[in-house]
């Protein structure tokens, strides 16, 4: 896998070499047709009807239903639905159309890494060419700003917002649009197991490659490749500071090993004296949070000697320096550099000058000194096949697909497949749905929606319009969601009370009100269209159709009986029926979105005047339901 | 759940009263609000900061005139002396330049600081360690209440909306349990469907609905919310001037705070509140006198002293106390930071306070005196100082209810 330093034409070669990987890793984790497994899932015996089955698939592999998948669903068979998920085998022109738009997505790393550029990287740059002064914090501001806006242009360069904003776009438009829908759960879920974060200065320029290459390939193959991509890529390695993590400078180093190997230990002593000077200790934080969050579980069985053996051994594990000073200098001396350890395999770079080459031993298992790159890797491999690791990550499954609080029988059969097909989560999945706990009645519904779950149901309940998802990316924010951005490694939480609180809930409520009344800008609802233009006599009427489109398959009696009692009440029903009011303009937030004319508001959300009031009156019904308590689960 | 019945009380009222004719539900609001105003006045309030990702108290507050500090940290540590910015605490400790504002409270008594302290479970994970402080028992991950939930409940006084409040996103740990809190970021934003017209329509809507769920997570959130809204609505929040010129930081910890002390003058019976200081987890280029600690520090001893100028005229009902998971490592690492540790500091705030001393102790910092041979060894379990606290402030007598399992003492850092 180590890609020779190709020189001239490198970027479209690096792309290519990217091109390559990306469809090695898809195609290895893509199973061959006849290779399909046969899913049997128990919901029978549970006593459950087809249709339950089929809504409890939508609710828990998929963002929920849209109009007419549930008798989908049941057509195919649930069990047909899911083999194809885990196929990934739908095609999705129209939203391959949409993504086209995108072009930060088909970007290398290298190519992102040159064109969305640290602020203060371009600032020095333009110091240097003579474009800035070196006392250009004395320009006046506007002054400054000019120069650098200019400087921008003639370079190419652009602000990191537009790469988070077509990151996030992309989000919403798979998560709302794609067939293949638990490719896309699972890109959520294994994002926020190997949390990165926007708010890290350094991190913040990888996150579209890392969920692209890191994650995306591998959501439904073996775990093991996926610890390993994330290991490996920049966005993981400034995250959580192991690209700052050295070895001491009084430790051998493997850089200084393979030179006394080759040319005597003269020489290695020279080399030795040259790099003490940055080899300056290890930095703890990756090596704890990779053996707590990513593999065995904090009670997984680790002390802190293993933690610091664990973070010598992934010394040297670096980013490649793009757009650096550095990168030509690597260029240069590759082959030279390459004999004394050095390992570059695409954006990840294994620098021998700064990786402890001494003897570790880690989980009580020893490696002898002078392993290099290898050693690294062979642990990670050791922790992703961990019997702790196999429950730890048979937990998190089963806590985001079966319930808060997961059966242990369930969890010992999870772990044992895991252990079994060597960390294969496809089998680890088709366990969990053949399993009775999965379809026990008393689980179904029983998931709070994460925030980003909610909005993406609602979208797809209402069938909305999603035409930017700038106003949905702050109400993710307001209900306790930023997406890309939660700051902690832990990633975002997945159990009821931690996203129940009121001041969420408020919000919960006010997104599902602001939704169906078309206040929310970059999107369209179209109300009457989702009863099929059939206009409801009366509220009763309305409540009744709306439930049946909004909640399908659901018990929605009491929901409709209290609701009934209020629209009987005449005073309510007159507030029902008037006529909703222009909003006074959105809230300004930090968003990464630029507000344009495509985001301006869209008041008449069936796209006409007339029939303004029973609009208002289906909206303000609908926005009820999608606030209700029902719909907050899944 | 026993002390949900003031909720469940008025909430049936509302309910019914929309059934009986379109009574507007806040309609009970103003007497609601008169009852708990005057059962609520005079209470006492705890106002608790978590520094979140575990403060490197050695910075904080340095031993400065341990050589082997100057030793491990080549990079992060500051000389004393007569040229240095460090601010002399007179007992060989110093205290870090950024938390200049807390000098003031410190030299008049009211700022006390405890060092050495934190958890006897030696976990070194955040997340462990956070959940540990919060729920208050260090070696039992069961607990599903946390400290603060169980004060407000050991309290004994009738709950109101605004009893437990957290200024977070999310609810804290600390919050967990059978009593009610709020988790709210924004007041301003704590309203249901202001933009969609036809007042009430998702009031009265969501209200009914959620009065009848069986969904018993939702059932009591949904309860608190609303009691909540109708009290906040009697309030004029959006003319807030704090007292004295007190200027709060712009940040999330400034505004937090800059909302409690609304809360606290309006008397809405606020007794327990917490907010969050982010950003303490500083591995990479900590920094000295500037720098991210610096940063987070000044940001930390200005909103604090802001909201202590605020609430000059109130200042004998109200105690501040700092917390953080635990400290960072004696030596620094290799990129100009440190790594997790045991033993921090924590600050209390408060006139009832034994201010203008260091508690607590630490050891000289060799190698042997250290726990690991690395990390500042926990001299003073963080229970003992939180019971000390809320003990006294809160009036709750028996430290070992707040804190099941616990044998040790309350710490006596309160003038009775």
């Amino acid at each position: 896998m180590i890609n020779r330093f190709p020189g001239k034409n490198f970027g479209l070669l690096l792309l290519l070499v990217t091109a390559a990987l990306y469809l090695m890793a898809v195609s290895q984790s893509l199973p061959e047709n006849e290779n399909r497994p046969t899913v049997y899932m128990p919901y029978q015996e549970a006593g459950l009807t087809k249709q339950q089955a089929a809504l409890h698939l939508l609710n828990r592999f998929a963002f929920g239903p849209r109009p007419g998948d549930l008798q989908q669903v049941m057509e195919m068979s649930p069990e047909q639905w899911f083999a194809r998920q885990l196929d990934r085998s739908f095609s999705n022109p129209q939203l391959d159309h949409l993504l086209s738009r995108l072009k930060t997505l088909r970007k290398s790393t290298e190519e992102l890494a040159e064109t969305y550029r640290q602020p203060g990287m371009v600032i020095r740059e333009a110091v240097r060419e003579g474009v800035l002064p070196e006392n250009y914090t004395e320009l006046e501001k506007s002054e400054l700003r000019s120069k650098l806006q200019d400087y921008y242009r003639e370079k190419g360069y652009r602000p990191l917002r537009e790469l988070y904003a077509e990151l996030v776009t992309q989000k919403f438009l798979r998560a709302t649009y794609s067939d293949n829908q638990l490719q896309e759960v699972m890109t959520d879920f294994w994002f926020n197991h190997f949390n990165v974060s926007v708010t890290d200065n350094l991190a913040r320029y990888f996150l579209t490659g890392y969920e692209m290459h890191a994650i995306r390939p591998h959501t439904l193959g073996r775990f093991e490749h996926l610890l390993m991509s994330t290991a490996k890529h920049p966005a993981m390695l400034f995250y959580l500071d192991n690209a700052q993590s050295t070895a001491s400078d009084t430790v051998m180093i493997t850089m200084g090993m393979n030179v006394e190997r080759v040319a005597g230990r003269r020489a290695a002593d020279r080399v030795m004296r040259n790099v003490q000077s940055r080899t300056k200790g290890i930095n703890e934080n990756y090596a704890r949070e990779l053996l707590e969050l990513h593999t065995l579980g904090v009670d997984g069985g680790y002390t802190q000697q293993d933690i610091e053996e664990l973070a010598r051994a992934l010394t040297g594990w670096t980013a490649y320096p793009y757009g650096r000073k550095e990168a030509r200098r690597f260029e240069e001396r590759y082959d030279r550099l390459s004999k004394v350890g050095f390992v570059r395999e695409g954006d990840f770079l294994f620098r021998a000058d700064l990786h402890d080459a001494n003897a570790k031993t880690i989980l009580g298992q020893s490696w002898p000194a002078g392993g290099g790159l290898k050693e690294g890797e062979e642990v990670i491999r050791m922790l992703a096949s961990h019997p702790s690791t196999a429950r730890h990550i048979s937990y998190k499954l089963a806590v985001h697909f079966v319930s808060d609080d997961p059966p242990a029988a369930l969890l010992d059969r999870m772990t044992e497949t895991f252990l079994d097909t060597g960390g294969d989560i496809r089998s680890v999945l088709i366990e969990l749905v053949s399993s009775p706990e999965f379809w026990d009645p008393k689980l179904l519904h029983s998931k709070i929606k994460t925030p980003f779950e909610l909005v993406v149901s609602a979208l797809r309940a209402t069938g909305t319009r999603l035409e930017s998802p700038r106003a949905l990316y702050e109400w993710s924010s307001r209900m306790g969601e930023p997406l890309y951005a939660c700051q902690a490694p832990t990633g975002f939480p997945d159990r009821a009370e931690e996203w129940v609180n009121a001041g969420a809930l408020l919000n919960r409520m006010n997104f599902g009100m602001e939704l169906a009344a078309g206040e929310i800008p970059g999107t369209r609802v179209d109300l009457p269209a989702l009863l099929d233009q059939n206009d409801p006599e009366s509220p009763e009427e309305a409540l009744t159709l709306l439930s049946d489109r909004l909640l399908p398959g659901q018990h929605t009696e009491e929901l409709q009986e209290t609701l009934m009692t209020l629209v009987h009440d005449s005073e309510y029903r007159q507030k029902l029926e008037s006529q909703i009011p222009d909003s006074g303009g959105e809230r300004s937030v930090s968003n990464p979105f630029p507000k344009t004319a495509d985001n301006s508001h869209n008041h008449t959300p069936n796209g006409n005047d007339s029939g303004k009031e029973n609009t208002a009156l289906l909206a303000r019904i609908t926005g009820i339901i999608l606030g209700s308590p029902e719909f907050q689960r899944r | 759940m026993i002390s949900r019945k003031a909720f469940l009380k008025s909430a049936a009222v509302s309910v019914f009263s929309i059934g009986m004719g379109g009574i507007p539900a806040f309609l009970n609001r103003s007497a609601l609000a008169a009852g708990t105003a005057d059962a609520a006045s005079r209470r006492k309030i705890l106002v608790a900061i978590f520094q979140r990702g575990a403060m490197d108290g050695l910075m904080a507050v340095p031993p400065v005139d341990d050589r082997h500090l100057a030793q491990l940290r080549p990079q992060l540590y500051m000389r004393p002396g007569r040229n240095s910015s460090l601010i002399d605490l007179d007992n060989g400790f110093a205290l870090h330049p950024a938390f200049r504002p807390f000098e003031p409270y410190f030299r008049d008594g009211s700022l006390a600081i405890v060092h050495g302290i934190g958890s006897p479970n030696t976990t070194r994970s955040h997340f462990d360690a956070q959940d540990y402080m919060e729920s208050g028992t260090p070696f039992d991950k069961g607990t599903s209440s946390g400290w603060l939930n169980r004060a407000v409940g050991l309290s004994g006084h009738d709950p109101t909306p605004f009893q437990a409040l957290s200024m977070t996103k999310t609810m804290p740990k600390s919050f967990y349990g059978p009593h009610p809190a709020l988790a709210i970021e924004k007041l301003e934003d704590f309203q249901i469907g202001n933009a969609t017209g036809g007042a009430g329509v998702a009031s009265d809507g969501f209200e009914a609905i959620y009065m009848e769920t069986a969904d018993r997570l939702l059932n009591d959130t949904g309860k608190e919310s609303f009691e909540a809204v109708r009290m906040l609505k009697s309030l004029d929040i959006d003319r807030y001037r704090p007292s004295n010129n007190a200027r709060y930081p712009n940040t999330p910890l400034g505004q937090s705070l800059r909302q409690i002390a609304l809360l606290i003058k309006n008397d809405v019976g606020l007794e327990v509140a917490f907010a969050e200081s982010g950003g303490w987890d500083t591995h990479v280029r900590q920094g000295t006198e500037q720098g991210s600690f610096a940063n987070r520090a000044a940001d930390l001893s200005n909103s604090i002293d802001a909201f202590w100028k605020d609430l000059e005229s109130w200042r004998d009902r109200v105690v501040v106390m700092t917390m953080t998971e635990f400290g960072r490592t004696v030596k620094e690492n290799g990129s100009g930071g440190t790594d997790h540790g045991r033993a921090s500091c924590m600050f209390v705030l408060g006139e009832k306070v034994r201010g203008g001393r260091v508690h607590g102790s630490i050891p000289t910092l060799a190698p042997e005196q250290l726990e690991d041979a690395r990390d500042l060894p926990v001299t003073t379990d963080f229970r003992s100082l939180f019971a000390g606290v809320a003990g006294s402030h809160l009036d709750i007598p028996d430290g070992t209810q707040l804190f099941p399992g616990w044998k040790g003492n309350p710490m006596n850092i309160l003038r009775g």
